[in-house]
Protein backbone atom coordinates (compact mmCIF):
# COMPACT_ATOMS: atom_id res chain seq x y z
CA UNK A 1 0.00 0.00 0.00
CA UNK A 2 1.34 3.45 -0.59
CA UNK A 3 -0.21 7.53 -1.24
CA UNK A 4 -1.74 7.12 2.47
CA UNK A 5 -2.07 11.19 3.07
CA UNK A 6 -1.37 11.40 7.10
CA UNK A 7 2.44 11.55 8.44
CA UNK A 8 2.60 8.73 11.22
CA UNK A 9 2.34 11.02 14.20
CA UNK A 10 -0.78 12.02 12.72
CA UNK A 11 -2.31 8.10 13.10
CA UNK A 12 -3.74 6.81 15.85
CA UNK A 13 -2.45 4.23 17.85
CA UNK A 14 -4.97 2.49 20.58
CA UNK A 15 -2.94 0.43 23.13
CA UNK A 16 -3.64 -2.78 21.40
CA UNK A 17 -1.40 -5.04 19.32
CA UNK A 18 -0.52 -5.53 15.79
CA UNK A 19 0.57 -7.18 13.02
CA UNK A 20 2.69 -5.99 10.46
CA UNK A 21 0.21 -6.08 6.90
CA UNK A 22 -1.78 -3.53 9.16
CA UNK A 23 -4.31 -5.80 11.39
CA UNK A 24 -5.11 -4.92 14.84
CA UNK A 25 -6.15 -7.69 17.56
CA UNK A 26 -8.09 -6.21 20.37
CA UNK A 27 -8.39 -9.37 23.09
CA UNK A 28 -12.13 -8.96 24.54
CA UNK A 29 -12.39 -12.40 27.31
CA UNK A 30 -11.39 -15.38 25.53
CA UNK A 31 -12.06 -13.76 22.13
CA UNK A 32 -10.44 -11.24 20.30
CA UNK A 33 -11.31 -8.26 17.48
CA UNK A 34 -9.76 -7.63 14.65
CA UNK A 35 -9.66 -4.75 12.05
CA UNK A 36 -7.32 -2.71 10.21
CA UNK A 37 -5.32 -0.19 11.52
CA UNK A 38 -5.58 3.80 10.72
CA UNK A 39 -2.13 3.58 8.93
CA UNK A 40 -4.04 1.03 6.59
CA UNK A 41 -7.39 3.08 6.06
CA UNK A 42 -5.18 5.95 5.16
CA UNK A 43 -3.25 4.05 2.90
CA UNK A 44 -6.46 2.72 0.86
CA UNK A 45 -8.58 5.67 0.74
CA UNK A 46 -12.20 5.51 0.36
CA UNK A 47 -12.76 2.31 1.65
CA UNK A 48 -15.59 0.22 -0.85
CA UNK A 49 -15.92 -3.48 -0.07
CA UNK A 50 -14.96 -5.84 2.14
CA UNK A 51 -14.54 -9.62 0.77
CA UNK A 52 -14.78 -11.64 4.06
CA UNK A 53 -14.83 -14.80 5.98
CA UNK A 54 -18.03 -17.06 7.16
CA UNK A 55 -18.40 -17.68 10.82
CA UNK A 56 -16.58 -20.80 11.62
CA UNK A 57 -13.54 -20.80 9.34
CA UNK A 58 -10.58 -21.30 10.84
CA UNK A 59 -7.17 -19.61 9.91
CA UNK A 60 -3.60 -19.34 10.66
CA UNK A 61 -1.74 -16.64 12.31
CA UNK A 62 -0.54 -14.53 9.13
CA UNK A 63 -3.13 -16.30 6.71
CA UNK A 64 -4.86 -14.18 4.50
CA UNK A 65 -8.71 -14.05 5.97
CA UNK A 66 -10.22 -11.62 3.27
CA UNK A 67 -9.98 -8.57 0.94
CA UNK A 68 -10.69 -4.67 1.49
CA UNK A 69 -11.22 -2.88 -1.96
CA UNK A 70 -11.04 1.17 -2.21
CA UNK A 71 -11.12 2.89 -5.31
CA UNK A 72 -7.21 3.10 -5.63
CA UNK A 73 -6.20 -0.63 -4.61
CA UNK A 74 -7.44 -3.98 -3.71
CA UNK A 75 -5.65 -4.84 0.09
CA UNK A 76 -5.58 -8.59 1.30
CA UNK A 77 -6.35 -8.89 5.03
CA UNK A 78 -4.11 -10.77 7.14
CA UNK A 79 -4.75 -12.67 10.30
CA UNK A 80 -2.78 -11.36 13.26
CA UNK A 81 -3.23 -14.69 15.22
CA UNK A 82 -4.26 -17.90 14.18
CA UNK A 83 -8.53 -18.99 15.53
CA UNK A 84 -11.63 -19.29 14.67
CA UNK A 85 -13.88 -16.57 12.88
CA UNK A 86 -16.96 -16.26 15.87
CA UNK A 87 -18.58 -13.28 14.49
CA UNK A 88 -17.94 -11.03 11.53
CA UNK A 89 -19.22 -7.09 11.11
CA UNK A 90 -22.20 -7.03 9.03
CA UNK A 91 -22.50 -3.24 9.08
CA UNK A 92 -19.13 -3.27 6.89
CA UNK A 93 -21.55 -4.78 4.28
CA UNK A 94 -23.64 -1.38 3.82
CA UNK A 95 -21.58 0.83 5.10
CA UNK A 96 -17.76 0.04 4.30
CA UNK A 97 -16.84 3.29 5.38
CA UNK A 98 -17.28 2.96 8.74
CA UNK A 99 -13.30 1.11 8.73
CA UNK A 100 -12.15 4.52 7.56
CA UNK A 101 -14.09 6.42 10.11
CA UNK A 102 -13.62 4.38 13.00
CA UNK A 103 -10.70 1.71 12.35
CA UNK A 104 -10.45 0.82 15.54
CA UNK A 105 -14.33 1.00 16.95
CA UNK A 106 -17.45 0.65 14.46
CA UNK A 107 -15.23 -0.89 11.62
CA UNK A 108 -13.96 -3.74 13.35
CA UNK A 109 -13.86 -6.62 10.89
CA UNK A 110 -14.08 -10.12 12.20
CA UNK A 111 -14.46 -11.63 16.01
CA UNK A 112 -12.25 -14.12 16.35
CA UNK A 113 -11.52 -17.24 19.16
CA UNK A 114 -7.37 -17.14 19.37
CA UNK A 115 -5.84 -21.02 19.08
CA UNK A 116 -3.98 -20.26 22.27
CA UNK A 117 -2.50 -17.16 24.29
CA UNK A 118 0.27 -16.72 22.47
CA UNK A 119 0.87 -13.26 20.71
CA UNK A 120 4.63 -13.80 18.85
CA UNK A 121 5.27 -11.56 16.91
CA UNK A 122 2.86 -9.01 17.19
CA UNK A 123 3.86 -5.35 17.72
CA UNK A 124 2.85 -3.18 20.70
CA UNK A 125 1.49 0.40 19.65
CA UNK A 126 4.95 1.87 19.79
CA UNK A 127 6.42 -0.73 18.30
CA UNK A 128 3.78 -0.56 15.10
CA UNK A 129 4.39 3.51 15.11
CA UNK A 130 7.73 2.94 15.20
CA UNK A 131 7.77 0.05 12.16
CA UNK A 132 5.24 2.49 10.24
CA UNK A 133 8.39 5.00 9.90
CA UNK A 134 10.56 2.54 8.84
CA UNK A 135 7.90 2.46 5.76
CA UNK A 136 6.95 5.72 5.27
CA UNK B 1 -32.48 6.25 -18.36
CA UNK B 2 -28.51 6.22 -17.61
CA UNK B 3 -26.44 6.25 -14.44
CA UNK B 4 -23.25 7.51 -14.83
CA UNK B 5 -20.79 7.20 -11.50
CA UNK B 6 -18.21 9.92 -11.53
CA UNK B 7 -15.59 11.40 -9.09
CA UNK B 8 -15.06 14.53 -7.95
CA UNK B 9 -12.69 16.63 -10.23
CA UNK B 10 -12.76 13.41 -13.09
CA UNK B 11 -12.59 15.50 -16.29
CA UNK B 12 -13.61 12.29 -18.24
CA UNK B 13 -16.44 11.91 -16.18
CA UNK B 14 -17.82 15.47 -17.42
CA UNK B 15 -17.36 15.14 -20.95
CA UNK B 16 -19.29 11.69 -20.94
CA UNK B 17 -21.94 13.77 -18.89
CA UNK B 18 -21.67 16.41 -21.54
CA UNK B 19 -22.09 14.15 -24.40
CA UNK B 20 -25.57 12.77 -22.73
CA UNK B 21 -26.53 16.27 -22.36
CA UNK B 22 -25.84 17.11 -25.66
CA UNK B 23 -27.85 13.79 -26.80
CA UNK B 24 -30.87 14.68 -24.80
CA UNK B 25 -30.57 11.24 -22.49
CA UNK B 26 -32.17 11.54 -19.06
CA UNK B 27 -29.18 10.46 -16.62
CA UNK B 28 -28.43 10.29 -12.91
CA UNK B 29 -24.60 11.53 -11.74
CA UNK B 30 -23.67 9.62 -8.48
CA UNK B 31 -20.46 10.75 -7.42
CA UNK B 32 -18.68 8.62 -5.55
CA UNK B 33 -16.62 11.38 -3.29
CA UNK B 34 -19.85 13.26 -2.43
CA UNK B 35 -23.49 12.62 -2.40
CA UNK B 36 -23.39 9.76 -4.55
CA UNK B 37 -20.95 7.56 -2.30
CA UNK B 38 -23.37 5.03 -1.20
CA UNK B 39 -25.36 4.47 -4.35
CA UNK B 40 -21.60 3.85 -5.76
CA UNK B 41 -20.70 1.45 -2.85
CA UNK B 42 -23.91 -0.72 -4.26
CA UNK B 43 -23.07 -0.51 -7.32
CA UNK B 44 -19.69 -1.49 -7.09
CA UNK B 45 -20.42 -4.56 -4.23
CA UNK B 46 -23.31 -5.86 -7.27
CA UNK B 47 -20.75 -5.46 -10.20
CA UNK B 48 -17.11 -5.57 -8.54
CA UNK B 49 -15.99 -8.53 -10.94
CA UNK B 50 -16.61 -6.75 -14.08
CA UNK B 51 -15.29 -3.47 -12.98
CA UNK B 52 -11.40 -3.03 -14.08
CA UNK B 53 -8.59 -1.86 -11.91
CA UNK B 54 -5.74 0.33 -13.68
CA UNK B 55 -2.80 0.78 -11.74
CA UNK B 56 -4.61 4.32 -10.13
CA UNK B 57 -7.37 1.67 -9.14
CA UNK B 58 -11.04 1.64 -10.22
CA UNK B 59 -11.24 3.83 -13.65
CA UNK B 60 -14.03 6.55 -13.83
CA UNK B 61 -16.67 7.29 -15.27
CA UNK B 62 -18.56 4.29 -14.97
CA UNK B 63 -21.93 4.38 -17.21
CA UNK B 64 -24.68 2.05 -17.28
CA UNK B 65 -28.12 1.69 -17.82
CA UNK B 66 -29.15 -1.43 -15.65
CA UNK B 67 -28.35 -3.68 -18.28
CA UNK B 68 -24.97 -2.67 -19.97
CA UNK B 69 -22.19 -1.36 -18.11
CA UNK B 70 -19.29 0.62 -20.05
CA UNK B 71 -16.12 1.93 -18.45
CA UNK B 72 -13.81 4.36 -19.19
CA UNK B 73 -13.93 7.47 -21.28
CA UNK B 74 -13.90 5.72 -24.80
CA UNK B 75 -16.32 3.01 -23.66
CA UNK B 76 -18.70 5.45 -22.81
CA UNK B 77 -18.17 7.71 -25.93
CA UNK B 78 -18.74 4.75 -27.72
CA UNK B 79 -21.63 3.39 -26.52
CA UNK B 80 -23.45 6.62 -26.88
CA UNK B 81 -22.33 6.95 -30.21
CA UNK B 82 -23.62 3.80 -31.50
CA UNK B 83 -24.95 1.46 -29.41
CA UNK B 84 -23.38 -1.15 -26.90
CA UNK B 85 -21.70 -3.32 -29.22
CA UNK B 86 -21.29 -2.00 -32.21
CA UNK B 87 -17.92 -0.20 -31.77
CA UNK B 88 -17.10 -3.00 -29.36
CA UNK B 89 -13.01 -4.31 -29.67
CA UNK B 90 -12.06 -0.51 -30.93
CA UNK B 91 -12.37 0.72 -27.65
CA UNK B 92 -11.13 -0.75 -24.18
CA UNK B 93 -10.49 0.93 -20.35
CA UNK B 94 -7.28 2.69 -20.73
CA UNK B 95 -4.45 3.36 -18.21
CA UNK B 96 -3.13 6.69 -18.99
CA UNK B 97 -3.87 9.83 -17.16
CA UNK B 98 -4.85 13.41 -17.69
CA UNK B 99 -5.08 14.69 -21.32
CA UNK B 100 -3.63 11.48 -22.88
CA UNK B 101 -6.60 8.57 -23.32
CA UNK B 102 -5.36 5.01 -24.70
CA UNK B 103 -7.33 1.73 -25.13
CA UNK B 104 -8.22 2.76 -28.43
CA UNK B 105 -7.41 -0.38 -30.66
CA UNK B 106 -7.50 0.77 -34.27
CA UNK B 107 -7.30 -2.71 -35.79
CA UNK B 108 -9.97 -4.22 -33.19
CA UNK B 109 -13.14 -3.08 -34.34
CA UNK B 110 -15.52 -3.65 -37.38
CA UNK B 111 -14.42 -1.23 -40.20
CA UNK B 112 -17.41 -1.38 -41.84
CA UNK B 113 -18.11 0.94 -38.22
CA UNK B 114 -15.41 3.38 -39.47
CA UNK B 115 -18.26 6.64 -39.53
CA UNK B 116 -18.78 5.93 -35.59
CA UNK B 117 -15.38 5.50 -34.81
CA UNK B 118 -14.14 8.69 -36.38
CA UNK B 119 -16.81 10.48 -34.59
CA UNK B 120 -16.36 9.21 -31.19
CA UNK B 121 -12.23 10.26 -32.20
CA UNK B 122 -13.40 13.56 -33.51
CA UNK B 123 -15.33 14.00 -29.95
CA UNK B 124 -12.58 13.55 -27.78
CA UNK B 125 -10.46 15.32 -29.56
CA UNK B 126 -13.11 18.29 -29.71
CA UNK B 127 -12.72 17.76 -26.01
CA UNK B 128 -9.06 18.56 -25.47
CA UNK B 129 -7.84 14.97 -25.17
CA UNK B 130 -4.53 13.30 -26.86
CA UNK B 131 -5.21 10.03 -28.01
CA UNK B 132 -2.80 7.03 -28.15
CA UNK B 133 -3.83 4.53 -31.19
CA UNK B 134 -2.72 1.44 -30.92
CA UNK B 135 -2.80 -1.12 -34.25
CA UNK B 136 -1.71 -4.29 -34.89
CA UNK B 137 -1.63 -3.35 -38.57
CA UNK B 138 -5.86 -4.17 -39.34
CA UNK B 139 -7.57 -1.86 -40.87
CA UNK B 140 -5.02 -0.12 -42.24
CA UNK B 141 -7.19 2.24 -44.56
CA UNK B 142 -8.93 3.70 -41.17
CA UNK B 143 -5.72 4.22 -39.20
CA UNK B 144 -4.89 6.36 -42.69
CA UNK B 145 -8.35 8.02 -42.42
CA UNK B 146 -7.72 8.87 -38.66
CA UNK B 147 -4.24 10.33 -39.21
CA UNK B 148 -5.06 12.40 -42.13
CA UNK B 149 -7.49 13.99 -39.95
CA UNK B 150 -5.34 14.64 -37.18
CA UNK B 151 -7.42 12.51 -34.58
CA UNK B 152 -4.02 10.64 -33.40
CA UNK B 153 -1.26 11.62 -31.02
CA UNK B 154 0.56 8.84 -30.75
CA UNK B 155 0.69 5.30 -32.70
CA UNK B 156 1.74 2.41 -30.96
CA UNK B 157 1.82 -0.57 -33.34
CA UNK B 158 1.70 -4.20 -32.09
CA UNK B 159 3.81 -6.00 -34.46
CA UNK B 160 2.55 -9.86 -34.09
CA UNK B 161 5.94 -11.31 -35.31
CA UNK B 162 7.09 -12.38 -38.96
CA UNK B 163 5.27 -12.63 -42.02
CA UNK B 164 4.19 -16.05 -41.45
CA UNK B 165 3.26 -16.44 -38.21
CA UNK B 166 1.10 -13.24 -38.37
CA UNK B 167 -2.42 -14.57 -38.32
CA UNK B 168 -1.88 -16.97 -35.90
CA UNK B 169 -0.01 -14.57 -33.86
CA UNK B 170 -3.17 -11.71 -34.27
CA UNK B 171 -5.80 -14.56 -33.87
CA UNK B 172 -7.20 -13.65 -37.23
CA UNK B 173 -6.57 -14.06 -41.21
CA UNK B 174 -4.45 -10.89 -41.80
CA UNK B 175 -3.96 -9.08 -45.42
CA UNK B 176 -0.02 -8.66 -46.04
CA UNK B 177 -0.71 -5.43 -47.48
CA UNK B 178 -2.52 -4.07 -44.39
CA UNK B 179 0.30 -5.14 -42.19
CA UNK B 180 3.06 -3.17 -44.50
CA UNK B 181 0.63 -0.02 -45.46
CA UNK B 182 0.18 0.24 -41.52
CA UNK B 183 3.99 -0.18 -40.81
CA UNK B 184 4.48 2.74 -43.37
CA UNK B 185 2.01 5.31 -41.92
CA UNK B 186 3.24 3.78 -37.98
CA UNK B 187 6.55 5.15 -38.97
CA UNK B 188 5.89 8.56 -40.62
CA UNK B 189 4.02 9.06 -38.24
CA UNK B 190 6.01 11.61 -35.38
CA UNK B 191 5.39 9.82 -32.08
CA UNK B 192 5.22 6.56 -32.80
CA UNK B 193 6.45 2.91 -31.30
CA UNK B 194 6.74 -0.39 -32.83
CA UNK B 195 6.47 -3.52 -30.22
CA UNK B 196 6.40 -7.31 -30.35
CA UNK B 197 5.84 -9.15 -27.54
CA UNK B 198 7.83 -12.31 -27.27
CA UNK B 199 4.92 -14.77 -27.16
CA UNK B 200 4.65 -18.36 -27.04
CA UNK B 201 2.74 -20.08 -29.62
CA UNK B 202 1.99 -23.74 -31.16
CA UNK B 203 3.64 -25.07 -33.63
CA UNK B 204 2.88 -27.66 -36.21
CA UNK B 205 4.10 -30.33 -34.51
CA UNK B 206 1.78 -29.33 -31.71
CA UNK B 207 4.33 -28.21 -29.29
CA UNK B 208 4.07 -24.80 -27.74
CA UNK B 209 7.44 -22.35 -28.15
CA UNK B 210 8.24 -19.09 -27.89
CA UNK B 211 9.37 -16.83 -30.98
CA UNK B 212 12.39 -17.68 -31.30
CA UNK B 213 15.45 -14.64 -31.73
CA UNK B 214 15.68 -15.55 -35.57
CA UNK B 215 11.58 -14.91 -36.02
CA UNK B 216 11.91 -11.73 -33.95
CA UNK B 217 14.98 -10.94 -35.90
CA UNK B 218 12.37 -11.70 -39.17
CA UNK B 219 10.12 -9.22 -37.83
CA UNK B 220 12.01 -6.30 -36.97
CA UNK B 221 12.85 -6.87 -40.75
CA UNK B 222 9.69 -6.90 -41.83
CA UNK B 223 9.08 -3.45 -40.22
CA UNK B 224 12.28 -2.23 -42.19
CA UNK B 225 11.36 -3.58 -45.29
CA UNK B 226 7.97 -1.63 -44.99
CA UNK B 227 9.05 1.25 -43.33
CA UNK B 228 12.06 2.14 -45.77
CA UNK B 229 14.85 1.94 -42.72
CA UNK B 230 16.02 0.87 -39.81
CA UNK B 231 16.51 3.74 -36.96
CA UNK B 232 12.80 3.16 -36.14
CA UNK B 233 11.79 2.61 -31.83
CA UNK B 234 11.21 -1.13 -31.42
CA UNK B 235 10.75 -2.12 -28.29
CA UNK B 236 10.77 -6.29 -27.04
CA UNK B 237 7.86 -6.90 -24.35
CA UNK B 238 7.87 -10.24 -22.35
CA UNK B 239 5.03 -12.33 -22.56
CA UNK B 240 2.64 -12.34 -19.38
CA UNK B 241 0.96 -15.49 -19.03
CA UNK B 242 -1.54 -14.76 -17.14
CA UNK B 243 -2.86 -12.11 -19.56
CA UNK B 244 -3.45 -15.19 -21.90
CA UNK B 245 -6.53 -15.32 -23.38
CA UNK B 246 -5.62 -19.24 -24.43
CA UNK B 247 -5.42 -21.94 -21.70
CA UNK B 248 -2.48 -23.61 -22.90
CA UNK B 249 -0.82 -19.97 -23.28
CA UNK B 250 -1.83 -19.16 -19.75
CA UNK B 251 0.40 -22.60 -18.19
CA UNK B 252 3.44 -21.08 -20.67
CA UNK B 253 6.11 -20.52 -18.09
CA UNK B 254 7.17 -16.55 -18.46
CA UNK B 255 10.68 -15.91 -20.04
CA UNK B 256 12.64 -13.75 -17.67
CA UNK B 257 14.08 -10.12 -19.26
CA UNK B 258 17.41 -11.53 -19.30
CA UNK B 259 16.55 -14.73 -22.21
CA UNK B 260 15.11 -11.79 -24.42
CA UNK B 261 18.64 -10.38 -25.01
CA UNK B 262 19.70 -12.99 -27.93
CA UNK B 263 16.05 -11.42 -29.31
CA UNK B 264 16.95 -8.08 -29.21
CA UNK B 265 20.47 -9.05 -30.88
CA UNK B 266 18.24 -10.52 -33.88
CA UNK B 267 16.13 -7.63 -34.10
CA UNK B 268 19.19 -5.31 -33.74
CA UNK B 269 20.32 -6.69 -37.25
CA UNK B 270 17.08 -5.08 -38.90
CA UNK B 271 16.26 -2.46 -36.15
CA UNK B 272 19.10 -0.67 -34.26
CA UNK B 273 16.90 1.35 -31.70
CA UNK B 274 15.53 -2.07 -30.63
CA UNK B 275 15.33 -2.19 -26.83
CA UNK B 276 13.81 -4.43 -23.99
CA UNK B 277 10.56 -3.51 -22.09
CA UNK B 278 11.93 -2.57 -18.29
CA UNK B 279 9.76 -4.46 -16.17
CA UNK B 280 9.33 -4.34 -12.21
Amino acid sequence: MSNGTKPVDALRFPAILYHREHTWLQADGDAARVGISDYAQDELGDIIFFELPAVGQRFAAGQSFGSVESVKVVSTLYMPVGGEVLAVNDALADTPELANRDPYGDGWIIAVKPDGPGRGGLLTSREYREYLKTLK
Amino acid sequence: MYTIYSATGCTRCKIVMARLRQLGLDFAEHDMKAAGKEAFQRFYAANRRAIFRGPEGVEFPLLTDGQTIRQGLGPALAWLQAGPDALAGFFQVGVLHKEWLDGIDISGGDPARADDFLAVLRHLKQNAMKLEIATDGGNAALLAAAVREGLADRLVMNVRGPAHLYGQLAGRPVDPADIRATIALVAAFPAKQFQTVVAPLRRADGAVAYLAPGEVGQAAALIAEAAGDNHQPYLLRPFRPEAAADETLRRAEPLAAAALLPHRSAARTHQVKTEIEKTG
